[in-house]
């Protein structure tokens, strides 16, 4: 078991002066100031000590000391440790050395950076644009303080992405970016020899919302969770729970315990109804809609409690900063304990019955393999990493709301396949059932809400993490001055997810694609964050916010 | 009066094959996936509104031909079938080789369409589409053959009836479960429906097809349904009939009534197989239908 001080003084041994400065205001958070010419020494170092790489933040800091800054952060898991590698490069030279060669994962980080921020990535295997849109002008970073954040840039006609260039003899079948399998607008050029897939080039981020930008100069610290809700369709309530947890740690306050609870619960209803979604998805996706209507028939029941609980069958705006919105009364506490009873009940069947099904077994199991050793490589999480073989879940390794008090599994498997997928999402669900039981059972009386009013001191640095459905969910949040986040990065689990997918696609067949991609439970708009983009052509008329809203208005009484 | 018996076939197969797949689908919701799903008359909707849209054409001759063609092949074949146990005027002038021809027909006017439509996806659906008639035809061949066999002749219906004219000697009951197991391929349905393939291939071979020419395709994908239920409870459940030709008809209706059933549940239990998967299963119905005509051979 290392210890922070164990961690600090490996580091400061090793890198004496180039380690600038320790601190861990957090009990279990250690950010580490270190020289940008070692970051990737360092972030090796970190990953030997059993260091999970998570996500790398880019922030401005032009106007303080004209640097632009780097946070590469890590999770060490077996010691419920977070660790983060803080450096910085001055504006005119923003050069680093890039980490992706030994770290795969970090590559679309890095790329997201190269264009939102300007920086440059010595060693970067790839720095092909990665977020912005194809006419975005050069040399423009969004993400600039400089940049306003409704800046609409002209629009510039025969743009176009440069795909990877097929290997040879192969032939490419675009998949999107409108393809029933993707559900949300990406581009996959999949190349294929035969039927036999030989590798592919992505290109997605074309439904930015610019939802980071916004709430940096837009919204206050309490707004923020409900845009952090709409981060994703499916698990809103994760991302609002992340960021009013880092928002809450670097405040200093510590919410009321049935808060804790009561956003426990939600979280684990979120996940009941999401992997009955993907189940229905996936069996969807083999051609087997039968599953499809049934899970799909099964996970209405929580969307009713749901709808009666919060007011919403899903984006239930619950999670607030300070606590939740809703308190559950005992009544509603017995009926959601009826729900799960029948959703129980009806899995076991659904269960034993995909269990049993050879079919099933046939388009599922050894397709979309990867071996344990590349899972870390790749630092992929959730169902994907546990179906093969990856023993991690931020709800038993960085105990968050009121996980510390429950007793629960976390289903592991070693077949390393898309069948993988599918047990371990099932087996969850049960754990999630027995979670709920016990939070009810257990929940203490107590206020849902705590105030905070004192102001939050700017630039303090935290960082969460929740385990979502699909995987771990990252927040890293940097506090501000005008009572709004300087800096806040998402990293939603698609995000390393995706990434490993064309590892699992290698060399299996094209019509395993919709599966194996949907095994991931891809949600590509959660990956898509951080830029406005107005994709109108040219000659377009410009559609202000206030006409949208005149129009809208129009439309809304135009019935009466 | 001849060519009443010839209007009847076409007229029954016109009318009821849109029905009976309205009969599918009902099944397939209410019965297996808890659904309402659409009314029983929603396929003759579909081609109605198909019917009325534009017609695009990716422009050459060929892509405008195909549906007719494919329909025109598969309306070919429903005029000889000798509906209700009696071979009408036009059956003598036709043979099982005739039949197997148009049936090839229809699926070729399938991929040329697909084919002249150069879209990857089409291009895919074909080479799976090719593939898989390649390899079911055979079964089909060897039921009309295992007649032939018996009866020494190639004549349509003389090789019908003679399949189970005879009773239900091994060679039959083997031949029949080959056909049964065959059908979902035959009619392009789950775990067989890998050239349309919808979430890989996106409808493979008419992802291009759009309007009336689209509503030809889709017309003769029901009838091509239609005919191989039909085709099954004509060779394999003769001994039903009473000698009234109305009576007898509606009685081989009935039965084809239940082959849909099967095919529901056939298609609403099984998830897509990949075409390797596919492959393999064909080859076993191959090498079963064979071993039937052998057992056909020596009597059995």
């Amino acid at each position: 078991m290392l210890t922070i001080e164990d961690v600090k003084k490996q580091l400061k041994d090793k890198y004496q002066s180039d380690i600038r400065n320790f601190e861990h205001p957090y009990g279990t958070r250690l950010f580490v100031d270190v020289d940008r010419s070692r970051i990737r020494d360092i972030s090796n170092d970190i990953i030997r000590m059993g260091g999970r790489y998570l996500v790398s933040v880019g922030y401005d800091n032009i106007a303080r000391d004209k640097t632009l800054g780097l946070v590469h952060t890590f999770s060490l898991d077996a010691e419920d440790m977070f660790i983060c590698l803080r450096t910085s490069a001055p504006v005119d030279n923003p050069e680093f050395d890039s980490i992706t060669p030994d770290i795969p994962n970090a590559g679309w980080s890095e790329r997201e950076y190269i264009d939102l921020l300007g920086m440059k990535f010595t060693g970067h295997p790839k720095p092909k644009r990665l977020i912005l849109a194809d006419d975005w002008p050069e040399g423009l970073y969004p993400l600039r303080k400089e940049v306003p954040w409704n800046m609409m840039p002209p629009a510039a006609e025969n743009v176009a992405y440069q795909l990877d260039d097929a290997p040879e003899g192969c032939t490419t079948i675009p998949i999107g970016p409108f393809h029933p399998t993707l559900h949300e607008p990406e581009h996959f050029a999949v190349y294929v020899d035969g039927e036999t897939i030989k590798g592919c080039d992505y290109r997605g981020f074309m439904v930015h919302r610019g939802l980071e930008k916004l709430c940096q100069t837009q919204l206050t610290y309490n707004e923020v969770p409900f845009i952090a809700e709409r981060i994703c369709g499916i698990c809103g309530s994760v991302h609002a729970t992340s960021y009013s947890q880092a928002l809450e740690l670097a405040a200093g306050i510590t919410i009321s315990r049935r808060a804790e609870y009561i956003r426990t619960i939600m979280l684990e209803i979120e996940r009941i109804h999401s992997h009955l979604l993907w189940l229905g998805v996936a069996g969807h996706l083999i051609g087997f809609d039968t599953v499809f209507m049934q899970a799909w028939r099964v996970r209405e029941r929580i969307m009713w409690f749901g709808e009666k609980l919060t007011g919403n069958r899903k984006t239930y705006g619950m999670i607030v900063a300070g606590g939740v919105r809703r308190d559950i009364s005992p009544e509603l506490a017995d009926e959601l304990l009826a729900v799960l009873k029948t959703i129980e009940k009806e899995l076991v069947t659904i269960h034993k019955a995909i269990a049993g099904d050879g079919s099933i077994h046939r388009r599922t199991k050894g397709v979309g393999c990867i071996t344990t050793e590349e899972t870390k490589l790749w630092s992929l999480v959730g169902p994907v990493a546990r179906a093969r073989g990856v023993d991690i879940d931020t709800r038993r390794d960085h105990p968050y709301a009121a996980y510390d008090d429950m007793t629960f599994d976390v289903p592991v498997v070693d077949s390393c396949d898309v069948w993988g997928t599918v047990v371990v999402r099932i087996l969850e669900t049960f754990e999630a059932i027995k979670i709920i039981r016990q939070a009810v059972e257990k929940m203490p009386a107590g206020p849902i809400m705590t105030e905070f009013s004192e102001e939050i001191e700017p630039l303090r640095h935290s960082i969460s993490a929740v385990e979502a459905p699909r995987g771990e969910v990252v927040h890293y949040l940097i506090t501000g001055e005008e009572n709004r986040p300087e800096r806040w990065r998402v990293r939603a689990p698609t995000y390393p997810n995706l990434q490993g997918v064309p590892a699992m696609l290698l060399n299996n067949q094209f019509a395993d694609f919709p599966i194996i991609v949907g095994s991931i439970d891809p949600c590509f708009s959660c990956t898509d964050r951080v830029m406005k983009v107005d994709v109108r052509s040219g000659t377009a008329v410009r559609v202000s916010g206030s006409d949208l809203e005149k129009i809208s208005r129009a439309k809304k009484f135009a019935g009466r | 009066m001849d060519i009443l018996y010839i209007a009847v076939n076409i007229l029954v197969f016109l009318l009821l094959a849109p029905l009976f797949e309205g009969v599918v689908r009902r099944i397939t919701a209410r019965v297996v996936q808890s659904r309402q799903g659409p009314p029983l008359l929603q396929p003759y909707y579909d081609i109605l509104k198909l019917l009325g849209k534009q017609n695009l054409s990716a422009g050459n001759f060929a892509f405008r031909i195909a549906p007719l063609v494919s329909l025109a092949s598969i309306l070919g074949v429903i005029v000889f079938l000798p509906l209700g146990h009696r071979a009408n005027v036009l059956t003598k002038y036709a043979d099982i080789v005739t039949v197997i021809y148009l049936l090839t027909m229809g699926g070729v006017g399938v991929l040329l369409g697909a084919l002249s439509s150069r879209n990857t996806f089409a291009l895919i659906g074909s080479s799976r589409e090719m593939i898989t008639m390649i390899m079911v035809e055979p079964v089909l061949a060897m039921t009309f053959i295992l007649g032939a066999v018996k009866i020494k002749s190639l004549g349509i219906t003389a090789s019908i009836f003679s399949v189970a004219g005879g009773g239900y000697g091994a060679s039959v009951i083997v031949m029949m479960v080959a056909y049964l197991a065959a059908l979902q391929a035959f009619v392009g349905r789950q775990p067989f429906d890998i050239a349309e393939a919808e979430v890989e291939i996106l409808e493979g071979p008419f992802i291009e097809y759009s309007g009336p020419n689209f509503a030809l395709f889709k017309y003769y994908l029901l009838l091509k349904q239609m005919f191989y239920a039909m085709l099954f409870v004509i060779v394999f459940i003769p001994a039903v009939k009473t000698g009234l030709y109305g009576v007898d008809v509606l009685i081989q209706l009935a039965f084809v009534l239940l082959v849909y059933v099967l095919i529901a549940l056939l298609g609403s239990t099984h998830p897509r197989l990949r075409i390797d998967q596919a492959q393999k299963i064909y080859g076993v119905l191959i090498a079963a239908s064979l071993v039937a005509v052998g057992l056909s051979v020596y009597g059995i």
